[in-house]
């Protein structure tokens, strides 16, 4: 792949792009038959609640649009079919597409399931031009049934990107050679997918990538840092990498062994994602980002695959691994022939093209890029070490008591947060401050009233008498200062199985130290404390 | 050329003015208290104001009983707040070593009856790293290596709850700041 006369403002590289629209959509209908012709949005669960991720042409129609709310697409398109993404799905789906077009040319780099590229110079050669070459593409994947395709060849993959998308169904967009930046001004610079950039630009006066292009490249690097310089060359048409991609040496391949072999993606994911934390780990060592990677597997029957796959930008740790799930998931559980036929016993990251790493990236308020990428590297290497569940990041939500209102969710895995906001009041929930030591498991205890018996708390919820001591492991025998209760709690009454009777107390005991506050629980006759508020 | 806030994270609110200078990076700041006195609450304002600013804090809980609402409560941003629960205690220095090499602070429960030479052992490449090295531990205080600042937390008086009535509110405990060369402060954490 390296170019002999390569030069910083020599155009990118010749690639065809193609584009499978609404790709969610069309797994999905494939899977099932009579969502045909219907309605249809795929959701993703987002920052602000559940959003629409594609949305069929019947919805389009009625106005629906890509990050909407859940709630305002079906508002606007009634008797709209809502699903819930499966990017595995997705992903599994593709591996078919790529098969298909590897039958044209080996280069075939994997962008996200739905888009593909490679480079045109080879194919485009032996198949009579551009024209010839788009022609066969689209008969090679009209013979896996899929018609809905578009195709764009530009110089570099950006552009020809955008050529797919200006390209009708079924139809190719071919952008001449030495015609790219001219093909690229009037796109407004919301293509260039950095919202923070976008806007800022049009804010500046400059809403479309001609405007962007024209300006000196040193003062867009002096204003806008790497980043920016960066988008600026994607805008003039350029190799967004100023220096060429050279071969990466090969002794930075990272190949896991998996003995037993591994037959579900659960079992090669984690040894996946140490494996892509080591080689991220030693590229950046070396100064360098890894733009391109290949994905390797070998089974128990000695079949080989691979497989590349490209990001704009960098790859970070996080977008590594979801690459290298997805494959391997089509590898596994596609339903092609094709398909592995005995378990995995290798995997292996080998970059395929790395780029100097364009340094430590400083947020606007101190913030540091990095950093995170520092922590996700440190608590994948914890859950190497103790496992995957022992690291977990907090997750708030509904309850009565302070342990039913947590959970704690591994690290990594996603965090559901579009659950809207956190609903203000739980009827029944534990009033007051959260407190700051909560035993999953109570820690059993027992209370006690003057006369040293301990004080039950009857059917109608009234205590036989008034608590005056506490007697626990972590406080010893204490006397109560100050207490509420006891606030009875029927929790699921209406159902003979799981219904649970419990009472709860709040306390302030008195130690030899200091004050003391705790939630302490009476269920089935037995006390435990629930909660101190440390 | 240095910053600021490359050297030392700023604290703010009332724990802030107790801490003058914010907690250097790279230093060992103690939380010491009994049980109840409010030495967790403390270490998750800590914690709350370095997430703030948008680095990443860990906590190693030996016993799995950290109140995940009590950390957003206090301010945490939780996505960057990773908890390493139900740690073997044998087991707590190996896991803390990992956490500062990809943390700005990490508060760490010390067992009871920990070795001098793993804490000192910490202490060295907290300082190494940069990071904030919080122990959290009892009273009277088991971390048995150096420590720039000791943060005492001595609890106080529940308001809010009476006899067989009210509700629990937030408290202020008393809190003793000792550092290294500067006189003592003692003050109360505003709730």
């Amino acid at each position: 792949m390296a170019r002999v006369n390569w030069s910083a403002s020599s155009p990118a590289e010749r690639t065809l792009s193609c584009w499978c629209p609404d790709w969610p959509v069309v797994v999905a209908r494939r899977h099932a038959l009579d969502l045909m012709g219907q309605p249809l949005v795929v959701v993703e669960s987002g920052r602000r609640g559940l959003l629409v991720r594609a949305a069929s042409s019947e919805a389009r129609r009625e106005g629906v649009r890509r990050g909407l709310r859940r709630r305002e697409a079906e508002a606007r398109c009634p008797g709209l079919v809502v699903l819930d993404v499966d990017l595995g799905a997705e992903a599994r789906a593709f591996e078919a597409v790529a098969r298909a077009t590897e039958t044209i040319t080996p280069g075939v780099v994997l962008e996200r399931p739905g888009v593909l590229s490679f480079p045109t110079r080879g194919p485009s050669r032996y198949c009579g031009g551009d024209d010839g070459l788009t022609r066969q593409v689209l008969a090679a994947l009209a013979t896996i049934g899929l018609t809905d395709v578009r195709v764009g060849v530009a110089d570099g993959p950006f552009a020809a990107r955008l050529a797919a998308r200006r390209a009708a169904p079924g139809a190719a967009g071919v952008v001449a050679s030495g015609e790219t930046p001219a093909f690229l001004a009037p796109w407004p610079v919301g293509v260039l997918d950095d919202p923070a950039l976008a806007s800022l630009l049009s804010r500046l006066g400059l809403s479309r990538l001609g405007a962007f292009a024209s300006l000196p490249p040193a003062s867009v690097l002096a204003r806008f840092g790497p980043a920016g310089a960066r988008a600026h060359r994607l805008a003039r048409g350029l190799d967004e990498h100023t220096a060429p991609p050279a071969p990466p040496p090969p002794e930075l391949v990272e190949t896991c062994e998996l003995d037993p072999p591994a037959t579900r993606v659960d079992e090669v994911a984690f040894a996946a994602k140490g494996l892509a934390d080591r080689l991220l780990g030693r590229l950046d060592a070396l100064g360098l980002a890894c733009t391109q990677v290949v994905v390797e597997a070998e089974t128990e029957h000695g079949e080989h695959r691979a497989r590349r796959w490209r990001h704009e930008g960098a790859l970070t740790p996080a977008a590594l691994v979801t690459r290298v799930r997805w494959q391997l998931d089509g590898w596994l559980t596609g339903s092609e022939d094709d398909d592995a036929t005995a378990g995995l016993t290798l995997v292996r990251l080998a970059p395929d093209r790395v780029v100097a790493a364009s340094g430590r990236q400083l947020g606007f308020w101190g913030g540091d890029a990095a950093a995170g990428d520092r922590a996700d590297r440190a608590l994948a290497r914890l859950q190497a070490m103790e496992g995957p569940n022992a690291v977990v990041t907090a997750r708030v939500g509904g309850g009565r008591t302070p342990a039913e209102r947590v959970r704690w969710v591994p690290w990594g895995e996603p965090r559901d947060d579009g659950g809207g906001p956190e609903s203000p009041s739980w009827p029944g929930a534990v009033p007051g401050p959260a407190p700051a030591r909560v035993f999953e498991s109570r820690l059993p205890a027992s209370l006690l009233d003057a006369a040293g018996e301990s004080v039950a708390v009857s059917g109608r919820g009234e205590a036989s008498a008034v608590p005056t001591r506490l007697v626990c492991d972590p406080l010893g025998d204490a006397a109560v200062v100050a207490w509420a209760g006891p606030w009875p709690q029927d929790i699921r009454w209406w159902d003979r199985l799981c219904r649970r009777r419990r009472a709860l107390w709040q306390l302030v005991a008195r130690t030899e130290g200091t004050d003391v506050a705790c939630l302490v629980v009476v269920e089935a006759g037995r006390v435990g404390l629930e909660a101190l508020y440390d | 050329m240095v910053l600021a806030h490359d050297r030392a994270l700023d604290i703010s609110g009332p724990l802030g003015q107790l801490l003058p200078g914010g907690l250097v990076r790279g230093s060992v700041t103690v939380v010491e208290g009994a049980t109840g006195a409010g030495a967790t609450s403390v270490a998750l304002t800590l914690c709350a104001a370095v997430t703030a600013v948008g680095e990443w804090a860990a906590a190693v809980d030996l016993a799995g009983t950290l109140g995940g609402e009590a950390a957003a409560e206090a301010g945490v941003t939780l996505e960057r707040f990773a908890v390493v629960r139900r740690v073997p205690p044998d087991r707590w220095a190996t896991v803390t070593a990992v956490l500062l090499d990809g943390m700005s602070l990490v508060v760490v429960e010390v067992p009871p009856r920990a070795r001098p030479a793993e804490a000192r052992r910490l202490v060295a490449r907290a300082r190494e790293r940069g990071v904030v090295l919080v122990p959290l531990v009892g009273f009277p205080s088991s971390w048995p290596a150096e420590a720039r600042q000791r943060v005492r937390v001595e609890g106080g008086s529940w308001p809010g709850l009476g006899v067989g009535h009210g509700l629990l509110a937030p408290r202020a405990p008393k809190i003793r700041v000792v550092s290294h060369g500067t006189r003592e402060l003692v003050g109360v954490l505003a709730g």
